[in-house]
């Protein structure tokens, strides 16, 4: 056991959050944020510089070859920092599920572009319900000579006015239970047939609706086994939801010397507000729920960066950091006041920011439920 | 950062596991295990069976020098207590062995340590702690028992309270005001007596659930040998504060919890109510999801303050305030949703109509050792604000009356 980082490790979190202050100061976020696109390209150039598409890329594939541990600490910079744009979804959702499940054609042709930030990428999987269920997946995929066609809707598709590929979670067969006949195609985003639209949410994320009208896709672009494509979604969601959770933990981090800050900062009754105690309990609080966070995180990607069975650790970690997100951001706002309720000032970003976050790859309640099962409790 | 225990450390873990076990198969009928257990009088036979046994396998000296038979790390003080923690064992006396051990080792010279850590370490002497007094609780510096030398001893007076143990201790360690006219803290010392000198009184105090844990103490001219003193003469506080060889982790709470969540797990499971296991009442299921959580988050956090200890003694100190308050609140909300999933039956005494032996009825009642003793959450939070994020202390009502009359005067 060495509940230390490698220094290595501390390097590398340096280096992101010096390039992530610089890039994205509050005003840029908020620039992004209100843009149409909500993406910089120019950012995201300096970010393939430092290779950080490629991190966990093989290096044979012109990636950096280092692990999900690595890549969790770029993640916490990044929510510390509220960074927006396509970078979760083109690493989470698009080169994870080509590296684990992508033929050696699909890695050659798709993973050294991801890496030197030619590629964006997304994943296009939630329907109607919203929920992260197979049952959920309804939108057609029929095969027609050398193609298979797509038809029907996606929604909550991250950044897709921006991608270049969607990888789209399709049916393909009524199977004997809904995991069964759902296959996964890499779907060329200018492909005619598909249309985009931004829809408007709390997180300004630009989740999109995603429609499909007769989208022809090459059968080389299965993405796996014709009719076995849920194990490898299960992965992306797996894996995606401990990356939300260390991005969260990032902004958690963030939020407690800040709002601390604030507080010894702001005068009122000729005393700092630091030095009232019902507010210094507030903090303590949120410095308790902090550390008790950080480690239950830290087990779930080690795990996960391990290649460790942790479902369960990673339900854990994931709803942990989705309630005490959200509680952070609230309490920011209660304790910046009148301020925080302003949208000119930090905490409504991060709050909300936080309630996305939570919903993202598995709210609570999903994420209580595979807890529930895990630890035994007979359904 | 990997959480991953070598080989070695996983063979010493298993080593405690199954001892503890074997134990445990001992445990008499009518014993409920927690955090109170060792005190009880009517448990003491087991309880000594347990320390005589561990003392025998050197598990009390777990991470001692060599000197005065140390066995083992710090990490196997850790696996020690998440052993114990998870069969609900009696049988270490936590004055001696968890506080004034450590205390001793970090500040006592060679003569007392000689003198007084063999019958620690082997299980012969118990000890309690003379701290808390009527008027004198999370301010404990208020303290005004007092202590004054008269030639080769010090003669005591006055009267201490929340005494745990103390009926059935050998020895104490306490903290007495040697200098009534010094400054708060400076006035005070550390010393350590036979607890049946005369002059020694016991008064028991009961429980919330009749159990006798501790006791009101008081001293009418009890005559304490000067060279009992730890430390020098009033500096008896900075001796209390000693912050190394403590093993700060609780990890022996967390496996406790860990052990009842698993048989409120079962009983959920077993049990139907209406004709359907509670185990898929969806609101159960998502409150002990919910707990399961908070647990798996305390035990991560308990290994990280165990490594971070095993590498520096006195690291992750405001972490270790953060774990004691958090696993603290953990059990008084176990005993409320351990009793809340027994419904009617949550308020049952030990009898023949309790369920789980009566065992969520007890941890409701004694969910508050961890939350109030060695630090209230509230003082443990005061210190997190002040000292961890740097946040000032707030200013007494005392020093604002004395601030506005130093203004007033200046007019």
């Amino acid at each position: 056991m060495d509940t230390t980082f490698t220094e290595e490790q501390t390097m590398l979190r340096k280096s992101t959050a010096d390039f992530l202050v610089e890039k994205y100061p509050e005003i840029k976020v908020r620039e992004i944020e209100e843009s149409d696109t909500g993406h910089d390209p120019e950012i995201w150039k300096g970010m393939a510089e430092l290779g950080w598409m490629g991190l966990v890329i093989p290096e044979e594939y012109e990636g950096m070859g280092m692990t999900f541990q690595d890549l969790s600490i770029v993640l916490e910079e990044m929510g510390r920092n509220i960074a927006p744009g396509p970078f979760f979804c083109t690493v989470l959702e698009g080169a994870y599920p080509i590296i684990d499940a992508g033929s050696e054609e699909q890695k050659k042709e798709f993973l050294p572009k991801i890496a030197n930030g030619e590629l964006i990428f997304t994943l296009a999987l939630l329907e109607a319900d919203g929920i992260y269920d197979a049952s959920d997946v309804a939108v057609k995929a029929v095969p027609k000579g050398d193609d298979f066609v797509i038809n029907g809707t996606k929604l909550f598709v991250e950044q897709a006015i921006n991608a270049d590929y969607m990888i789209v979670v399709a049916r393909t067969k009524e199977g004997a239970s809904p995991e069964d006949g759902i296959t996964l195609f890499i779907v060329d985003a200018k492909t005619s047939g598909i249309h985009c639209e931004v829809i408007p949410t709390i997180g300004m994320e630009k989740l999109c609706e995603v429609s499909f009208k007769d989208v022809a896709v090459p059968k080389k672009n299965m993405l796996g086994e014709l009719d076995k494509g849920w194990p490898i979604v299960s992965k992306v969601m797996e894996r995606a939801a401990i990356a939300k959770a260390s991005e969260s933990l990032g902004a958690m981090d963030g939020i407690v010397p800040m709002t601390t800050d604030y507080l010894k900062d702001r005068v009122q009754y000729d005393e700092p507000l630091a030095q009232f105690q019902a507010l210094q309990h507030i903090m303590a609080d949120m410095f308790i729920s902090l550390t008790t966070s950080k480690y239950l995180v830290y087990e779930a990607v080690w795990m996960e960066s391990e290649g460790l069975p942790c479902a369960k650790e990673v339900a854990m970690a994931k709803s942990y950091v989705n309630q005490n997100y959200k509680e952070f951001s609230r309490l920011m706002v209660r304790l910046y006041a009148g301020n925080g309720t302003h949208r000119e000032f930090k905490p409504g970003l991060y709050y909300r920011r936080a309630k996305a976050a939570s919903i993202a790859f598995g709210d609570t309640e999903l994420q209580r439920e595979r807890i529930a099962r895990a630890i035994g409790l007979v359904s | 950062m990997d959480f991953k225990l070598s080989e070695e450390e996983e063979k010493r873990r298993k080593e405690f596991f199954d001892g503890c076990e074997e134990l445990a198969k001992e445990r008499p009928e009518d014993f409920i295990g927690g955090i109170e257990a060792d005190f009880e009088t009517k448990n003491q036979p087991y309880v000594t069976r347990c320390r005589k046994e561990f003392a025998k396998r050197g598990w009390l000296r777990l991470g001692w020098p060599p000197e005065y038979g140390g066995v083992g790390t710090h990490m196997d003080r850790v696996f020690f207590g998440e052993a114990r923690g998870y069969y609900g064992l009696p049988g270490v006396d936590i004055f001696g062995i968890e506080m004034l051990g450590p205390t001793l080792l970090a500040m006592g010279n060679k003569e007392v340590k000689d003198r007084f850590l063999p019958g620690i370490g082997n299980g012969d002497t118990l000890w309690c702690e003379l701290y808390s007094e009527p008027n004198a609780g999370s301010d404990l510096a208020a303290l005004t028992t007092t202590a004054i030398r008269k030639g080769d001893e010090y003669v005591i007076n006055g009267q201490k309270t929340w005494s745990t143990n103390a009926h059935n201790a050998d020895w104490a360690f306490g903290l007495f005001r040697t200098d009534p006219q010094g400054r708060k803290r400076r006035n005070i010392s550390f010393l350590l007596m036979d607890m049946k000198t005369p002059g020694i009184s016991i008064n028991p105090l009961e429980y919330l659930n009749r159990a006798h844990l501790y006791n009101e103490v008081f001293f009418d001219d009890v005559h304490v040998p000067a060279d009992q003193i730890i430390g020098e003469e009033n500096q008896g506080w900075t001796v209390s504060q000693t912050l190394v060889n403590f093993e700060r982790s609780n990890v022996l709470a967390v496996s406790a919890v860990q052990r009842m969540l698993e048989m409120l797990v079962g009983y959920c499971n077993e049990t139907k109510v209406g004709g359907k296991p509670l185990s898929q009442d969806p609101v159960i299921r998502n409150k002990l999801a919910e707990m399961a959580t908070e647990i798996e988050a305390s035990r991560t956090l308990a290994y990280y303050i165990a490594d971070q200890q095993n590498r520096n003694q006195v690291a992750a100190l405001f972490e270790s305030s953060a774990m004691k308050v958090f696993v603290g609140d953990l059990f008084e909300r176990l005993g409320a949703l351990g009793t809340d999933i027994l419904g009617t039956y949550g308020q049952v005494s030990a009898s023949r109509w309790a369920r789980e032996s009566g065992v969520w009825e007890s941890l409701y009642q004694t969910a508050f050792v961890l939350t109030i003793s060695m630090g209230t959450n509230e003082i443990q939070k005061n210190i997190i604000a002040w000292y961890g994020l740097g946040m000032p202390r707030p200013l007494s009502p005392v020093s604002i009356e004395k601030a506005v009359a130093a203004a007033q005067a200046a007019k």
